[in-house]
Parts: C-alpha cells; structure tokens; sequence
C-alpha cells in the first residue's frame, strides 16, 4: 500500500475521496468500504465506477483484485476463500488470494488494485 | 396394439431484462451445472457435442425426492427453440421443449414445457409432475437469473470471452466508444477439457459460505 497520501478531501458534492500524488501526478481515490464493512465477512464486492471489487482480507493484509473472472465474467468472490483461492461461482475457475494469479489459466491474471487506508476507511486506486 | 399412453405436461413461462441470446448461452452452458447450480448438480459430462448439440450425462437432485440421480440428455437448437430429451435412471423419458422470443428494450420471454409421456397409470400422479416441474424452473431460474444479468452488464462494460475491459485488466484508459454490439450466440460454448473427460467435471462444493453477487 502506498503512503503518498497528500490530503483527505471531501468534496462539495460530498463524494467521498482522497487525492494521491506520485511521480508528480495526482490521483483521485475514491471511498470503497469501511474496514468495519470489511471485517463481518472478511471478504466483500462492490461496484465503483464501471470496476467491480473483490475486497477481502488475506494473512492479515487488506487487498483488492477485480471481481469479474477472466473466462466469462462470473463473480469471482461469490463464494467465501477457502485454501487461499477463490472458486468463482459460474464454472469454478480458481484464483489464488495472494496475488489474483489464475490458477486455471496462468495467462489469465485479475487486476490487483492499490488501496489506501485512512481512519479505518478504505480507498481505490482505479487507474 | 399400440400402447394407450398419457401426456404428463407442464408449461412455465418468464421474462428477463436481457437478450434472448444470453439465455441460449446460459440454457446451453453445460459446465455452469455444477458451479452456478452446485446445490442441484453434482456432477456433470459432455459425451459428444457439436456446433448445435450436445449429448450430456447430469447428476442432479430434484425437488422434493431425497435422492441424486444420474440421467442422459440430448440437447439441440431448432432456431429459437432448445430441444432436450432426457432419460433418467427412474426410467422416464422428459422432453422439454425451451422457446426464446425477444422483447422490446434488450428483454425477452422464455416458455419451457415439460412434457412425460408414459403409461397411463402414471395420469394420477399428474399433480406431483406440475408442482415438482414447476418447483425446478423456477429452483433454476432464481440461480440463472444473476447470471445473466451479469454476463449482460460485464458485455455492455466490453467483457469478451477470455478478453476485453481492458480498462480494467489492462489498466488502459476507459474506452469513450460506448456503443454496445449484440451478443452472440455461437455454440458450442468454449469449455475446460475436463467436462469432456471420462470423469466429468465434479462440483467443488457441497456447502459454501456465500458472499454473493452484488450487481444491482
């Protein structure tokens, strides 16, 4: 997770975000979930602008990795992780937890997403 | 001397808020009976398939009977209809007859007709087919329904196949062309070697701690 946290901001239409800044350029994070949200099930899916979510918990960190499989577009966190991988719910393609590498299709990765955790709310990197 | 026989048969009809060609897709998906339906179908084998058939060994639960049986089933398309024969282990032969029309604005209307053909004996238990044909439509349908809708929305976003949103996987700028092209129907449907295998493929799970979809 990165720590280039410039400022919180709430904007005027109450949206809430953090801007990040890195290599000179700014990026708007949006708000994702609380980890309250995060911590009934240790796993939860939410759309945000177009992207769908995977964001669960995995040896004590806090990531996300997108949540449409690679094959169909199933949801890939429909079922609670069990051993480290995810069984997406439509024909069982497995993807490991550690880093959304496919394990049924090597060539077939998840998108790993960046987040930023600020008084127990949590943001998205989505670009 | 023909057998007196009796029609044991069940229509059940029903609209969803996609193309008719996401149904076909969904109804002609043979490996998504033991993953989206993993609570009905435990077991499922492709013995041979074609462009537009397909010969499918299924083991399922009905509603109702405390047992899994296994059966065997043809399945083919005549235009918008899906044709499937299936004999169970019970003997019977089910035809079931799936007719996709379109709708207006991206909908469409399924009719599925179950119909048994048998002994005239069998007419008393009329009553018990409807309600447990009725009971597995609609067991199947409330599964299949977020499954369409979803491959309907992730299609819109530019989802293809084993590609697309590339904005997303790709970490590429979100295309501004959004026009949506028609989905397509084109069976077969791609799918992992093992369903076509001697063993089949197997569902992974008998009891799961459900997240859920969370598409609305």
């Amino acid at each position: 997770m990165s720590n280039s946290v410039v400022k919180s901001n709430v904007s005027s239409e109450e949206r809430d975000e953090i801007i990040i800044s890195e290599l000179g350029q700014q990026r708007v994070c949006p708000f994702l979930a609380s980890m309250d949200e995060l911590s009934k099930h240790g796993q939860l899916t939410k759309w945000i602008e177009g992207h769908d979510i995977l964001l669960y918990i995995f040896e004590g960190k806090v990531k996300a990795i997108s949540n449409i499989c690679r094959h169909f577009g199933g949801p890939v966190g429909y079922h609670k992780a069990k051993g480290g991988k995810f069984t997406c719910l439509w024909h069982n393609w497995e993807y490991d937890c550690s880093s959304g590498a496919c394990l049924t299709n090597s060539n077939l990765p998840l998108r790993e997403y960046s987040l930023h955790i600020r008084d127990q709310k949590i943001y998205i990197d989505l670009l | 001397m023909t057998m007196k026989t009796v029609n044991l048969s069940v229509t059940c009809q029903a609209e969803m808020d996609c193309p008719k060609e996401i149904v076909m897709w969904n109804y002609y998906d043979h490996e998504h009976l033991v993953g989206t339906h993993y609570k009905l179908y435990d077991h499922a084998r492709v013995l041979a398939q074609r462009d537009d058939w397909a010969l499918v060994y299924r083991g399922k639960k009905m509603p109702f009977l405390p047992f899994w049986s296994g059966g065997m089933a043809l399945q083919y398309m005549e235009g918008n209809v899906m044709k499937t024969f299936h004999q169970d282990q019970l003997g019977f032969l089910l035809e079931m007859e799936v007719e996709f029309e379109d709708l207006p604005d991206d909908r469409c209307r399924i009719t599925a007709t179950y119909n048994i053909i048998t002994h005239p004996i069998f007419k008393v238990f009329e009553p018990v087919f409807k309600a447990l044909f009725r009971k597995w439509f609609w067991a199947t349908w409330e599964e299949d329904a977020p499954m369409r809708l979803r491959r309907w929305k992730v299609h819109k976003l530019g989802f293809k196949d084993f590609s697309g949103i590339d904005y997303i996987n790709e970490c590429l700028p979100e295309p501004r062309d959004k026009r949506v092209p028609a989905f397509e129907f084109r069976p077969p449907i791609s799918c992992l070697k093992a369903i076509k295998s001697v063993d089949g493929e197997r569902r992974r799970f008998a009891h799961s701690t459900e997240v859920g979809y969370n598409d609305d």
